[in-house]
């Protein structure tokens, strides 16, 4: 039996083996993307810088890791969205963290990272705003969320309905940073020169740097 | 007394500032009704509603609710605000300070402002740390001293409220605004209900602890003893509460120290009618000195009487110019406007009378020479400058601090039990205790010229020197005991 009798004729063997190693080629760069993807997101990978390991302590300690129901969410479940395409854009975005890891400020010092925390935050709340919250969505759902308290669906259905999940719920599992609008710098400088025993005046200058 | 004519032009004025500063009832708000029912603050009830139900149905039963005041209108705040936070949509601060409450009250703000409530924190700041401390920690000054005092309100840099000085509603509190003081010391949040802050429990949630046991005092006057037979007709909720006029019943806490009577207005600066102070280890005579910037600093009787318009210290350290200047027996007469709702001139004056000799009684034969014999050993290095490191040391804070202040405030209140039992707990400790520690820390040399100098040549403990003058209540003279 020929092929040729099936195909047309511009369809030649050679094409013919191009184009099944393209298609295989492209299946494994998509499964190469998720899996990329995946792992990307994992609290292993985000960790891996050390920056990222001082972020990470308070969301040890948040209902997001430690959750009655025993449902973790990773780095990535959070500040990745859903889709190959969209996650993989994301973590192409996500590279100027790695860039300005690098060549950046010394994040991986803990007062150069509180000091810059703030700056991170409140990007990252724009982020979630603009998304409509999307990766929270991805497993609260605005019409089950019962709580235990009496009137919490009512609230969610009535009272927020036009609200997205990050305007009331931000500080839930990071260290707590005020709204960008009340924030003031010069008490967060002091609150972590305080912090760490340095001198008045020196978050200043470390900022400045 | 003779007045300089100064001092007659100081009280002329004082008189009014009386008249003038303040309103028979519930001062009038002048604000304009537009200036609050923030559109925004509906949204804050609907969700409050469900969120913290109890806490909006207070409000729903409240007179701001009434007048269309809601949340936003006294939990607002500027993005610039020490304490602001993002809150829905809204920059809100949690606390609502004596200057939030005062953008609508205006004159109760005034009245407040250096009271002797809003001192609270501060006439104790240098003292508690040792009592706080050193009998407990900081803990029990926050769960403890400062839920009356108050706390200095810290706002962490997260803008979150350090939870060692919030929640608090101490009368004297900093607030991060700077205002001193807590109207919701006094008047329950969120109905803030006058006819609440009217009644005795209003003030006696701090006054009555062991140094200021006015709960047991009231309890056991006869005034308490009417009120609590008579609570139904005390026209609590009444916006014009003048005693003699709108209730007759009894008078309250508040009757007397701030409320209305006859021509007197009422104020809601708590310490205004107090001519002794109560709270030291000595009672003095006490002269109200007003500012011109509002602020307020007692002065005792031995010290110079400031003139009108002269610069002296603040209790800050700050000079201010002097408005005027409230004699004690001004601050006196004051106090006694409302006995005469009820009682004669006779009878009340009398009544102050013996109120009078026993805080003289308690200063002549207790306080002064314990006061004297303790600045001797300090002054001697016979006792540590650390305070109650020597049993001694809280023998003589008992003294004055418990028992002296139980008889003192006994006394004005008309509560024989306590006016007795706090003179019994002064001299037991003074006799059996105190008197023995003295020997103990000074040496039998030192301590007998101490006590001869304070105790023995003191009229007031001459019946130490007859010890065979005999009686009865021991069982001297019954003959010795049946033997069986």
């Amino acid at each position: 039996m020929k092929i040729d009798r099936f195909l047309p004729t511009f369809i030649t063997r050679h094409v013919l083996f191009a184009l099944i190693f393209g298609g295989v080629c492209g299946i494994g760069f998509i499964l190469f993307l998720i899996e990329f993807d995946h792992y990307t997101s994992t609290e292993e990978f985000c960790t891996s810088c050390h920056s990222m390991e001082l972020a990470a302590e308070p969301y040890r300690n948040s209902s997001h890791y430690k959750p009655e129901s025993g449902v973790r969410a990773s780095c990535g479940d959070c500040h990745v969205s859903e889709g190959v395409l969209s996650a993989t854009w994301d973590h192409f975005m996500g590279s100027k963290d790695l860039y300005k890891q690098i060549f950046g400020h010394d994040y991986d010092d803990p007062v150069v990272n509180a000091l810059r925390l703030p700056k991170a935050a409140f990007d990252a709340r724009k982020w979630f705003k603009k998304r409509d919250s999307a990766t929270c969505k991805k497993c609260h759902v605005k019409e089950a969320i019962y709580g235990s308290r009496t009137d919490t669906l009512q609230i969610h259905l009535e009272d927020a309905k036009d609200k997205t999940c990050i305007e009331c719920h931000y500080n839930l599992v990071h260290r707590i940073i005020p709204d960008e609008k009340v924030f003031k710098q010069d008490k967060w400088n002091a609150m972590i020169e305080e912090e760490f025993g340095l001198e008045k005046g020196s978050a200043k200058k470390i900022l400045d740097d | 007394m003779n007045w300089s004519k100064q001092t007659r032009l100081n009280l002329l004025t004082f008189s009014a500032f009386l008249l003038f500063s303040q309103s028979t009832i519930a001062a009038k708000v002048t604000l304009d009704s537009s200036s609050w029912g923030a559109e925004e603050g509906k949204a804050c009830v609907e969700c409050h509603s469900k969120s913290s139900a109890g806490l909006t149905h207070q409000w729903k039963n409240s007179a701001h609710a009434q007048a269309n005041v809601n949340c936003l209108d006294c939990h607002q705040a500027y993005e610039d605000d020490a304490d602001a936070m993002e809150h829905e949509g809204s920059v809100i601060a949690t606390i609502v300070s004596p200057k939030d409450c005062g953008r609508c009250h205006t004159a109760e703000l005034k009245q407040q402002q250096g009271s002797v409530h809003t001192k609270a924190v501060s006439v104790i700041k240098n003292r508690m740390p040792a009592l706080a401390e050193h009998f407990g920690s900081l803990s029990i000054n926050d769960a403890g001293c400062a839920k009356c005092h108050g706390s200095e309100v810290k706002v962490r840099g997260d803008g979150t409220l350090d939870p060692t000085t919030w929640p608090n509603s101490g009368i004297g509190r900093i607030n991060p605004d700077g205002s001193k003081g807590s109207c919701s010391a006094c008047h329950g949040r969120h109905q803030f209900s006058k006819a609440q802050a009217r009644e005795p429990a209003a003030c006696t949630y701090c006054h009555s602890g062991p140094d200021s046991p006015d709960k047991s005092i009231y309890e056991t006057s006869k005034h308490g003893m009417m009120y609590e037979a008579h609570k139904g007709e005390m026209n609590m909720g009444s916006d014009s509460w003048i005693a003699g006029k709108d209730y007759s019943a009894a008078p309250t806490c508040v009757s007397c120290h701030m409320g209305a009577a006859g021509k007197m207005k009422s104020t809601h600066d708590v310490g205004m009618r107090d001519s002794w102070n109560l709270n030291e280890a000595v009672s003095t005579q006490q002269y109200l000195v007003i500012f011109d910037d509002g602020e307020k600093r007692e002065l005792s009787g031995s010290d110079p009487i400031p003139r009108k318009g002269e610069s002296i210290s603040k209790m800050d350290g700050s000079m201010a110019k002097v408005k005027a200047v409230a004699s004690p027996k001004r601050r006196r007469s004051a106090m006694a406007k409302t006995c005469l709702e009820c009682h004669s001139k006779n009878f009340a004056n009398n009544a102050l009378r013996q109120f009078d000799e026993v805080v003289e009684l308690y200063n002549e034969k207790y306080g002064k020479p314990a006061r004297n014999i303790m600045q001797a050993l300090y002054a001697e290095n016979l006792l540590t400058p650390l305070p109650f490191d020597e049993p001694l040391e809280i023998s003589y804070w008992n003294l004055w601090h418990k028992g002296g202040t139980r008889a003192r405030h006994g006394a004005a209140m008309g509560s024989p039990s306590n006016t007795w039992k706090g003179m019994a707990d002064v001299g037991s400790l003074f006799y059996g205790k105190f008197l023995i520690q003295v020997l103990a820390v000074a040496g039998q040399e030192k301590g007998d010229a101490l006590i001869k100098k304070y105790i023995n040549e003191s009229e007031h403990h001459q019946w130490l020197n007859h010890p065979d003058k005999s009686n009865p209540i021991l069982g001297y003279g019954k003959g010795s005991s049946d033997e069986d």
